[in-house]
């Protein structure tokens, strides 16, 4: 990892709430809770309003962790980065090791809580999640290979998977499916914003695919990955797992998400001057789709159940 | 040369210290608080679901032995 000087321009003792507030990366926790939440309430059965709210809690707590671990074992590479040279860690606000020992507390303790409350299935699952995001992601795969978003992806994929399990008790296939379609969705959301901010990934050294692959490689796989997600959210539907609600809305939300992929997939960039629109319209895009899949997954069990 | 790290803070700069690290200490303190409650209120969902377990549990002997 290249060693790059941080600039300290406060006391690192005069952090405040805010700035460790900061560390565990509020919007991306957003997402996080929200799928959490829908995986949580499309679950077949019945949880207690204050155990539900206790496993959201945990899987955003936990997501903080493992943020607050991966800034403090980036701070060096996001002190490189226009984008990221504010963050608490870089810029000076908080102290290395703190940012480090907050994310260690969050982790440990969302895991430890969610045993007691829960179970220990959930608690495990919710452990592994903050290793893959903070080791496997952060450490291992980010600084070393062009694939680290694709596999890396995993780590939030589990929000679903964990809101599922805490009303089940036990992994089925519905949940799974719900891990793999975020699992196929982070790709061609995370390289749609890597291809308009990645003279700052190369400049730190870190191998994301347009800098290794080339951008004309990238977009063909973003496109690519589009066409793979389409089925894949349909599939619930077909299986019979999920209602005509969500297998309609599932298929009109992935036919736009292939449309606006094919408009980044299939154009070439026209250099320093492009703007890039189509990218920065699928990264927007991107977001949107998940929040609104997975909300219609809801409504669909809502209306199931009611006609049930 | 004087090093800016160990100069003593003017008072305004303490100030902004100080109100600094109040804030940091009220977030703490609430979050405990915010524990506190937590814990407790899972305490008692658990102990109410239990009860209700062995209550159930208690009533499906006799009702096997009616049958």
């Amino acid at each position: 990892m290249p060693q790059l000087p941080l600039s300290p321009t406060v006391e690192p003792a005069s952090a405040e709430w805010r700035d460790f507030f900061a560390l565990t990366k509020p919007r991306v926790m957003t997402l996080v809770i929200f799928t959490g939440l829908c995986g949580l309430l499309a679950a077949p059965g019945e949880i207690h309003p204050m155990l539900a709210f206790t496993a959201i809690l945990c899987i955003a707590v936990g997501a903080g962790g493992a943020a607050a671990l991966n800034m403090w074992w980036e701070a060096d590479l996001d002190a490189g980065m226009k984008r990221t040279r504010h963050r608490p860690v870089p810029s000076g606000r908080i102290d290395r090791t703190a940012a480090r020992d907050f994310g260690v507390a969050l982790s440990c303790g969302s895991v430890i809580t969610m045993a007691l409350a829960i179970g220990w299935l959930d608690a495990g699952i919710l452990a592994l999640s903050i290793f893959y995001y903070a080791w496997v992601y952060t450490v291992w795969l980010k600084p070393r290979t062009p694939q680290n978003i694709v596999i890396g992806g995993g780590a939030g994929a589990f929000p679903p998977l964990i809101g599922w399990i805490a009303v089940t008790g036990h992994v089925t296939l519905m949940p799974v499916l719900l891990f793999l379609i975020i699992f196929m969705w982070t790709p061609p959301h995370f390289w749609a914003l890597a291809l308009f901010v990645q003279i700052d990934y190369a400049k730190v050294g870190i191998p994301m695919m347009p800098v290794v692959a080339g951008e004309r490689s990238t977009r063909y796989q973003i496109l690519a990955y589009a066409v793979v997600l389409l089925p894949l959210t349909v599939l619930p539907w077909w299986l019979g797992l999920a209602g005509p609600v969500y297998g309609i809305a599932a298929f009109a939300l992935g036919l736009a998400f292939v449309v606006l992929s094919a408009q980044v997939g299939l154009r070439t960039s026209s250099g320093d001057a492009d703007t890039m629109k189509p990218e920065k319209r699928l990264f927007r895009y991107s977001i949107l789709y998940l929040f609104a899949l997975f909300a219609v997954l809801v409504v669909d069990h809502a209306v199931t159940s009611a006609g049930a | 040369m004087t090093d800016p790290l160990t100069e003593p803070l003017t008072p305004p700069e303490l100030a902004a210290l100080r109100a600094r690290q109040r804030s940091r200490s009220l977030a703490l303190a609430w979050v405990l608080v915010a524990l506190v409650v937590l814990f407790f209120a899972i305490t008692l969902v658990k102990m109410r679901a239990e009860r209700a377990q062995v209550a159930a549990m208690a009533s499906a002997p006799a009702k096997d032995g009616a049958q």
